[in-house]
């Protein structure tokens, strides 16, 4: 009993900081913004602190809310400039706080969480700014974490927030939901940024800090959280559905030590199988006359999680959805993928033709999976040596440790199994 | 069994909400843990970081009074058979897992050694 008591749901901190600063911020505007997040940290800082000696109230939440609320409130007593406009506009302190108690209201809070988000989308930002606000602001990491999260330095995450905030707050942005006309557009970009933040901590050649994860929960909680509300569209329960295919197989990329383990040497019954059952259900939830690229990624996705084995997957699906991607978009990783799955449908040199004319393309030069790829396929074709050069090729490519790692381990297997064949022989 | 003072001054590294959490939780379960084994006779409080000072002359001189890292954040009161295992109890504070340090005093017992 006092354990539970006595602790608080994983992550609280930052995803109240998060509500306080969507709700507060819609109450007096992103100029305010600076000062909003100021008093979320003081009203974080004073709960810390009492509640670390007299344990935590019933109802932190409320407790929070309330000191935050009436930080924000003492300082903007102060400001003469408010006081004026709320003269003016002939609403009082009191009248703006019953609006904000009944914003913080669990039934209104994500009302005022979608606002933001569609502000820390906005165009007028570069999409890695908008990921850096979304996490910032959305999601309660601090500049720290942001700037562990995309890699970047401490300065520049802080820096380019600033500048976005004041790009913000000059163009006047509102906190209201974009009109129909806007709305389409608008969600695209939230989309995509929701995307392109999953994959930033889905990404294994970005370590095993474990910070990653928390990217991804994220990311699939804000697109959970849009897809229930009726702005959101038929694309946005499919890259709902696409995050959690991913999720399902998030700890089975991995080994104890953090190396990588490639889809074909996952133990799949490590793969999380409710997510996976959940994932099909927002797929058959999005289902639409004209699927999205997302869509199309989500049935892949799903193919793979359903597949008992890999050589029991459906590999001709597979292909023939990349090839419907590749009228979508014409990306060189669909190509790659397409033909990865061509090989493994049994056409080996037809895939291997694909993938020799792709190490042309300058976007993919250097990449080692491509490498690792065509490794692949030689081993399918049972030439191990090939199979072991390509694997040397792909070992060249990279830097990182762990890939190094998942590299080296790859060709100990196959100079092993070499061996053993040759000690066997004699 | 001798009491003895900790006091605690500095919290660098838990500005950001994620490591309040972390930090405030290892402070709990410290704080349980002092209180069930018996040592822990007083959790303390922690010290608001503004206040003043009256000096010699009587003048009044306002907070802050000192860099973040020297500001006296808050204390608790420990029991312990002697110095060194006070400052092994003291090991096991959180405060050093935010970048503080933890100041460890022997109480002078005024009162008892007089009787």
């Amino acid at each position: 009993m006092n354990q539970s008591t006595n602790q608080l749901v994983e992550h609280f901190f930052r995803h109240e900081s998060a509500k306080l600063i969507a709700v507060l911020t819609r109450a007096f505007g992103l100029r305010r913004i600076d000062l909003i997040e100021d008093m979320v940290q003081v009203a974080m800082m004073e709960a810390m602190n009492s509640w670390k000696l007299n344990g935590i109230p019933p109802n932190p939440s409320a407790w929070i809310h309330l000191a935050a609320k009436n930080r924000i409130l003492d300082s903007l007593r102060r400001e003469k400039t408010f006081a004026k406009a709320m003269a003016l506009s002939g609403q009082t302190l009191a009248s703006q706080e019953l609006v904000i108690d009944q914003w913080l209201e669990d039934e209104h809070i994500a009302d005022s969480l979608l606002r933001m988000m569609f502000v820390c989308c906005h165009p007028l930002n570069d999409r890695q700014t908008q990921i850096a606000l979304t996490l910032k602001t959305l999601c309660g990491f601090g500049l720290s974490e942001v700037a562990r999260a995309l890699l970047l330095p401490i300065e520049t995450v802080k820096k380019r927030i600033q500048r976005a905030k004041k790009s913000l707050a000059g163009a006047k942005v509102s906190l209201e939901l974009p009109d129909d006309e806007q709305l389409e557009q608008r969600l695209d970009v939230v989309h995509d940024v929701l995307y392109l933040m999953f994959n930033e901590g889905y990404s294994t050649s970005r370590g095993a800090d474990p910070i990653r994860s928390d990217i991804c929960e994220e990311a699939a909680r804000l697109c959970h959280l849009l897809c229930q509300n009726p702005c959101s569209s038929p694309a946005t329960k499919a890259l709902l559905a696409l995050m959690l295919f991913h999720a399902s197989r998030f700890e089975a990329r991995t080994d104890d030590l953090g190396s990588v383990i490639l889809l074909e040497d996952q133990c799949r019954s490590d793969w999380d199988h409710q997510l996976i059952g959940s994932a099909q259900g927002w797929l058959a939830q999005s289902k639409c006359g004209q699927p999205t690229t997302y869509h199309l990624e989500a049935t892949i996705a799903m193919l793979h999680c359903i597949a008992p084995c890999i050589k029991k997957t459906d590999w001709s699906g597979i292909s023939a959805l990349y090839g419907r991607l590749l009228e979508l978009h014409n990306s060189p990783m669909y190509e790659l993928n397409q033909a990865i799955a061509i090989g493994e449908s049994g056409a080996t040199h037809e895939a291997l033709t694909r993938l020799m004319q792709l190490k042309d393309h300058p976007k993919l030069e250097g990449y080692f999976l491509l490498d690792c790829a065509i490794a692949r396929i030689h081993l399918l074709e049972d030439d191990t040596m090939k199979a072991v050069d390509s694997y040397l090729m792909a070992r060249s490519k990279t830097a990182a440790v762990h890939e190094h790692e998942l590299i080296d381990k790859k060709i100990r297997k196959l100079t092993e199994i070499t061996q053993d064949d040759r000690t066997q022989s004699h | 069994m001798p009491k003895y003072m900790f006091v605690y001054r500095g919290c660098e590294n838990c500005h950001e909400p994620e490591e309040m959490q972390k930090f405030m939780q290892l402070w709990m379960d410290w704080i349980q843990v002092g209180e069930e084994a018996g040592w822990l006779i007083d959790k303390g409080d922690g010290l608001e970081p503004d206040g003043a000072i009256v000096n010699p002359d009587l003048s009044i001189t306002d907070g802050p009074f000192a860099e973040s890292k020297e500001l006296v954040g808050g204390y608790s009161m420990v029991e312990a058979a002697n110095i060194a295992a006070a400052i092994e109890l003291a090991k096991g504070s959180p405060i050093a897992v935010s970048g503080g340090t933890v100041e460890v005093r022997a109480l002078a017992n005024v009162e008892m050694a007089n009787e």
